[in-house]
């Protein structure tokens, strides 16, 4: 049996710290050695291996990037999904003390919709009404799967009951599982909308506030944001992750100058 | 009179003792002037109109239990399981890493990247951690992704299966017994103690043998029976995760405790409470106090 050593990690010998830093892979007792920590994390915009990108080398798929700004630190990830090495990362810092940004429990929040919506609601960020269903679905509405599994970049929308009853089948694996639903209005328009630290690319003043009323609450720096409105007002439908193979050329500037330091968060 | 919801989902019961549990549950909050009612996935929007709320579903982050945990939470509801308690016990990686934090023993423990599945990284792990190993996948619960490794072949086999659902896993120290001490803890405080008898076919609680599903014996025992350590252990490892209702497994070879995990959720539907007819009651207690 081993106890706890006072700190979370266990204190590496010399020999560890040096296979850290050179990549050479070690084992961690009783701990959690990520590739985003300060050891052994390539700074932002270093060329790696696996490098997609001429612009930034840096964003390659399932890669993530520790941003500092003072003592808070920024995890820039496409994927914070639980169990991954972002979420990981985020909670390494969160168990050692250190200020970080996204928190785990808003990487949670953010991506089960009626959760992302209620939080969003109670900070006075209009959102869509929305309901829990095991079966019916109204029409038209908007629906996202409640599970494991669901990818809320893939909601259904149900224009008429039997479109409905498909998507339903389709979201909750036949009755498996609950799914929400918003009711739309027939003049809605559905919209998505790249969101980089608060900040959006060619969009009207109303998407860019409430880009910034949802950067505010749940400081992900780069989430897609989907977006019902009509005639008379926009309101917040669901948050989902955004791959860095989908940022258009403004929005990769725009993340590229956050991570040069050439704009201050 | 107080509203004490209790959160259901007819999708993870499992038993008629679930069923009974429930009925007994809502039965001691009606008899001490409280209105209890069942609430489903449906009724989420419902919880905010609650004076408490009481999880009985199996929980996990991703799933709807999680929401009901967190529109309590949103709204200043007292919850049992609360949100934090649920991230933390459903992620062994989180949970094992706060009982390191206070220093609560356990066995011998790494996690493993999926960058770190190497042949030199597991050698290393077999040779510091002994034979056999113990693998667990983070999210498991009722012992499903938990496998015994003796050798390099099997621990890369269940490595690579576990790691497809989580980027790291836990490697740990396997501690032989015959039985898990199972000790209930509510707001920092024993609640109960049982024993788990590990079936003879297997290591875990509960366990697939040749297609059929063989369970735990269980057994209450009453406080004086059990090792002072032991009731002890459970408390700081509950504390080690917050004030909730939690389940502390403890395995007491040699007299050498350690917490083999803490759950959220703890279930209490097949006789864990038998010597401790209050359970429910100051649970019920617990929640509406505020």
């Amino acid at each position: 049996m081993n106890k706890g050593t006072g700190s979370l990690f266990l204190q590496q010998d010399e020999s560890t710290e040096m296979a850290m830093r050179s990549c050479v892979p070690c084992i961690s007792y009783a701990g959690i050695m990520s590739p985003a920590s300060p050891e052994n994390s390539p700074p932002p915009g270093k060329s790696t291996s696996h490098s997609t990108s001429r612009r930034n080398p840096a964003l390659h798929r399932d890669s993530f990037i520790e941003l500092r700004e003072g003592d808070t630190r920024h995890i820039i990830s496409e994927n914070y999904a639980y169990k991954t090495e972002s979420y990981y990362s985020i909670l390494r810092h969160e168990l050692d003390g250190r200020t970080v940004k996204p928190s785990s429990s808003a990487v949670l929040d953010a991506y089960v919709v009626p959760i992302c919506l209620e939080r969003a609601r109670l900070a006075g960020i209009p959102v869509c009404e929305w309901g829990i269903s095991q079966g019916y679905a109204p029409s038209p509405s908007i629906l996202y799967g409640l599970n494991y599994f669901a990818n809320n970049a893939e909601y259904c929308v149900a224009g008429d009951e039997m479109k409905a009853k498909e998507a339903v089948a389709h979201l909750t694996n036949r009755g498996k599982y609950p799914f929400c639903y918003q009711k739309l209005t027939h003049d809605a328009a559905i919209s998505t909308c790249i969101v980089v630290f608060g900040k959006t690319t060619g969009k009207c003043r109303s998407v860019e506030h409430l880009a910034r009323q949802v950067y505010d609450l749940f400081a992900i720096p780069l989430v897609t944001m989907v977006t019902v409105s009509n005639s008379e007002s926009i309101k917040l439908s669901s948050l989902s992750p955004t791959r860095y193979s989908q940022l258009s050329p403004d929005e990769r500037t725009l993340l590229n100058a956050y991570l040069h330091h050439q704009v201050f968060l | 009179m107080s509203r004490l919801g209790i959160f259901v989902d007819r999708k993870t019961m499992s038993n008629a003792e679930q069923l009974t549990a429930l009925i007994r549950c809502r039965d001691v909050a009606e008899n001490m002037g409280h209105n209890a009612e069942f609430l489903f996935p449906v009724d989420i929007n419902r919880i905010p109109h609650m004076d408490a709320l009481f999880i009985r579903t199996r929980t996990d982050p991703m799933n709807i239990a999680y929401v009901a945990a967190q529109m309590a939470a949103f709204h200043g509801i007292p919850v049992i399981d609360d949100p934090g308690s649920i991230r933390v016990c459903s992620d062994k990686i989180n949970m094992y890493s706060h009982l390191i934090k206070k220093q609560v023993s356990i066995p011998r423990t790494v996690f493993l990247s999926k960058h770190d599945l190497t042949e030199k990284c597991v050698t290393r792990l077999f040779d510091t951690l002994g034979t056999p190993l113990i693998l667990k996948e983070p999210s498991t619960s009722f012992s499903l992704r938990v496998e015994k490794v003796c050798d390099m072949d099997t621990f890369f086999h269940v490595a690579r299966r576990f790691i497809k659902l989580s980027d790291w896993i836990v490697v740990q120290q396997y501690v032989e017994s015959t039985y898990d001490w199972r000790i209930g803890v509510l707001g920092g405080r024993l609640l109960y103690v049982c024993k788990y008898t590990i079936p003879q076919e297997t290591f875990k609680i509960q366990a697939s043998v040749n297609g059929h599903i063989v369970y735990c014996g269980v057994q209450s025992v009453p406080e004086h029976d059990v090792p002072p350590h032991v009731i002890a252990l459970g408390i700081d490892a509950a504390n080690a995760i917050g004030n909730g209702l939690y389940g502390v497994d403890i395995k007491n070879s040699n007299g050498d405790a350690c917490v083999i995990e803490v759950n959220d959720n703890p279930s209490i539907e097949s006789g864990e409470d038998n010597c401790y007819p209050e359970v429910f009651g100051q649970i019920v207690t617990h929640l509406l106090k505020a």
